[in-house]
């Protein structure tokens, strides 16, 4: 009694006996593994496949009876063997060699071998792809793993990648056998030929050709040997190129796979500690949400930006995968199509966003708030910057923001961003301006954000006391909110710029500004539209002196008395007097005496 | 050197030949094909043709057209195109001159004697 089962061969059914079946399967097999892609595999086997049902259907004479193994090994014997079916490249010399060539050599390919597997089975098909131990690569995994989780990500991702070693022939092809020997090896499972027998015609015609060949060198027998062989050292410089070629391509792909690996781990950790910093609020993270007028949630900008960039570089990072391994399998369509959709979308949404962002500052507005200060044109005004111990210790003048808790322990934003500007006017007393300015999406928007910010000053003693920061309160955000103080004061008054000012000061003339930084600790005095220094240093004295008998101007001196004549310009030295005559010039010195 | 080497190269060499010939007149389908060269004792095992056949497909040197059969699995029938009429008529051509000149040096008595 047998089991059977049943076949489709070619659109024709068949009973078939179980062994008979194997049989049969693992000839059809071996014919396969004997015929490249570019022969037109699939093609050749459909026809093989339809030649055997025909036969079958000669020997089976009603559709109840069954195919035995005797009828298998009948066909087989009718259609040859499978090296029968090879013999075709050895002859047609325009083929590649790829089918002999490729039997001798080893071609491993990466699987993933999960009979011996802890986890994967990654790490011991990288064992078989490289040939050492699992251990030292499950040892680099473990090593990796505390390289910032490099490891597991990487894992992940050829777990994912690369295919699983699920028939005999790709656990053979992943130890990197001989396909020739795995075909013996099937062919011992099959029960066909002696397996001495084949490889006893492998190694004969291997060292045929090898002596065929040293004797053609030697001998020089037909033109025709020298032609194959001159023919075949042609071929091995066209190998070794082929391999440099080869090794150069798997450099490429370290590289890339270097490159886009560790920039999707810096993507990733960004992403991580941006994005679920925001969710949980971590403190010092609220800078970023500060700036963000935009109001669009930060873990969607970070994702956005995650997916915008990290796409291009999986892809990247994929494309050396794919070159370092070959059979590497294909992420699908599906996968391939959905992740360039999510990177378009991800594009467009941080198109969104920065617009979003950039019309927050679409709008610039400024409030302002006039004092008069009880200064006259006698008076002297001290001008000071207070600073504030919470905030910045330094003066000077910044347009970047902080987050700093005030004396009440409030958190308020904070800038420095503090413009002095001081004019002449004619009125009698002076007076100060605050003019506070931020961006917004609109009017409306941006005047309350200049409203909202806080701004101090103090008068006595006729000491002016600014502030040199603002603040403001976070939820307003930071939107380039800046305060201008303009300084009204009569002509003639005068005025001592502390040098804590220096900083904030404008230069002279910027929006009619009459003192500049470079007036501070000097006692400058008020004029119409501009200010003089008090007590600076004389410097740089011109003196233009233009009398009949002395004239001094940018050429020279000259002075003419009665008794005598001296000139000094260019040209030397002229002295000349009644009895002597002294001349200094570049012929040298002449002296002329009357004695 | 296996003498059946040698033979089975012999024969595979002026297969493509025998096949382009034996479709020079009529379309034929790879049984047809097959009994002719097995006939001929041209071919032992059937397996040989089918990777040629693809060749000669492939090269352009055949077509094929589908053919329902009562028995089986539908038939393909191979032709010879244009390309191949041309090409057969130069392997002929070649086969004439070659058959010549084999004869003549297989008969030819080796002059010392």
């Amino acid at each position: 009694m047998n089991k059977t089962v049943n076949i489709n061969l070619a659109g024709i059914f068949f009973h078939i006996d179980e062994d008979a079946y194997l049989k049969l399967q693992r000839y059809l097999e071996a014919i396969k593994r004997s015929f490249t892609d570019s022969q037109g595999r699939s093609e050749i086997i459909a026809d093989i496949e339809a030649r055997i049902a025909e036969l079958f259907n000669e020997r089976v004479q009603n559709d109840k009876q069954v195919i035995r193994i005797a009828e298998v090994d009948e066909v087989i014997s009718v259609m040859g063997q499978p090296e029968d079916y090879l013999v075709d490249d050895e002859i047609f010399e325009d083929e590649p060699q790829a089918s002999y060539r490729t039997k001798s050599t080893t071609s491993r390919k990466l699987f993933r071998d999960t009979d011996n597997s802890y986890v994967g089975g990654v790490s011991s098909g990288l064992s078989h792809y490289f040939g050492v131990d699992a251990i030292w690569i499950r040892l680099a995994w473990i090593l990796l793993i505390f390289g910032a989780g490099t490891g597991i990500l990487l894992y992940i991702l050829l777990w994912i990648l690369v295919p699983e070693a699920k028939t005999t022939a790709e656990k053979i092809m992943m130890t990197g056998e001989p396909v020739n020997i795995s075909n013996i090896e099937k062919k011992i499972k099959d029960g066909f030929e002696t397996v001495t027998e084949t490889v006893g015609d492998v190694a004969k015609n291997v060292s045929d050709s090898v002596s065929n060949a040293a004797k053609n060198i030697d001998v020089k027998k037909t033109g025709n040997s020298i032609k194959s062989s001159s023919r075949s050292f042609f071929e091995t410089i066209g190998d070794i190129i082929m391999f440099f070629f080869k090794v150069f391509s798997k450099f490429i792909g370290v590289l890339l796979i270097i490159a886009s690996a560790a920039t999707l781990i810096a993507l990733i950790v960004a992403l991580f500690s941006v994005g679920i910093a925001d969710v949980i609020h971590i403190p010092g993270l609220d800078l970023v949400e500060i700036a963000n007028t935009g109001e669009t949630p930060i873990w969607l900008v970070s994702l956005c930006a995650f997916f915008a960039v990290g796409i291009p570089f999986f892809f990247l990072f994929y494309l050396g995968l794919k070159i370092l391994i070959n059979n590497l399998k294909s992420i699908g369509n599906l996968a391939k199509f959905s992740l360039l959709g999510l990177w378009i979308i991800s594009i467009i949404a941080l198109i969104i966003f920065g617009v979003r962002q950039a019309s927050e500052h679409a709008y610039e507005e400024s409030y302002t708030e006039k004092t008069e200060l009880p200064i006259t044109a006698k008076d002297t005004l001290t001008i000071k910057m207070v600073n504030n111990d919470n905030f910045n210790s330094d003066y000077g003048r910044h347009d970047n923001f902080k987050l700093a808790y005030n004396d009440n322990g409030d958190k308020v934003l904070y800038s420095a961003d503090i413009d002095i500007i001081v004019k002449s006017t004619t009125d009698s007393v002076a007076r100060v301006a605050i003019r506070k300015k931020a961006d917004g999406r609109d009017y409306d928007s941006a005047i309350e954000r200049a409203k909202n910010i806080n701004y101090n000053f103090d008068f006595k003693n006729n000491t002016l006391l600014l502030d040199s920061y603002l603040t403001t309160h976070p939820d307003n955000k930071f939107s380039d909110q800046e305060v201008d103080v303009v300084l009204y004061l009569p002509e003639n008054a005068v005025t001592y710029f502390n040098n804590s000012a220096k900083g904030h000061l404008n230069y002279r003339t910027y929006d009619g500004n009459i003192i500049s930084r470079d007036d501070t600790n000097h006692y400058m005095k008020i004029i119409y539209e501009d200010a003089v220094c008090l007590d600076c240093p004389e410097e740089n004295i011109k003196i233009k002196v233009n009398t009949p008998s002395v004239k001094i101007n940018d050429d020279g001196i000259e002075i003419h008395s009665n008794e005598g004549h001296l000139k000094i310009d260019k040209n030397g030295i002229k002295a000349e007097s009644e009895e002597v005559n002294l001349n200094i010039n570049a012929e040298g010195v002449e002296i002329d005496a009357e004695d | 050197m296996k003498i059946e080497n040698t033979k089975a190269q012999m024969r595979k060499g002026v297969l493509e030949f025998c096949i382009l010939s034996v479709l020079k007149d009529d379309d034929a389908y790879v049984a047809e094909i097959l009994s002719t060269l097995k006939d001929a004792k041209l071919l032992v095992v059937e397996g040989t043709i089918y990777p040629l056949l693809t060749r000669l497909k492939n090269a352009g040197l055949l077509n094929y057209r589908w053919e329902e059969s009562t028995s089986g699995p539908p038939r393909k029938y191979y032709g010879l195109t244009e390309t191949g009429k041309l090409f057969l008529k130069e392997l002929d051509t070649t086969w004439s001159e070659l058959h010549n000149a084999v004869t003549i040096v297989t008969s030819q008595k080796t002059p010392k004697k």
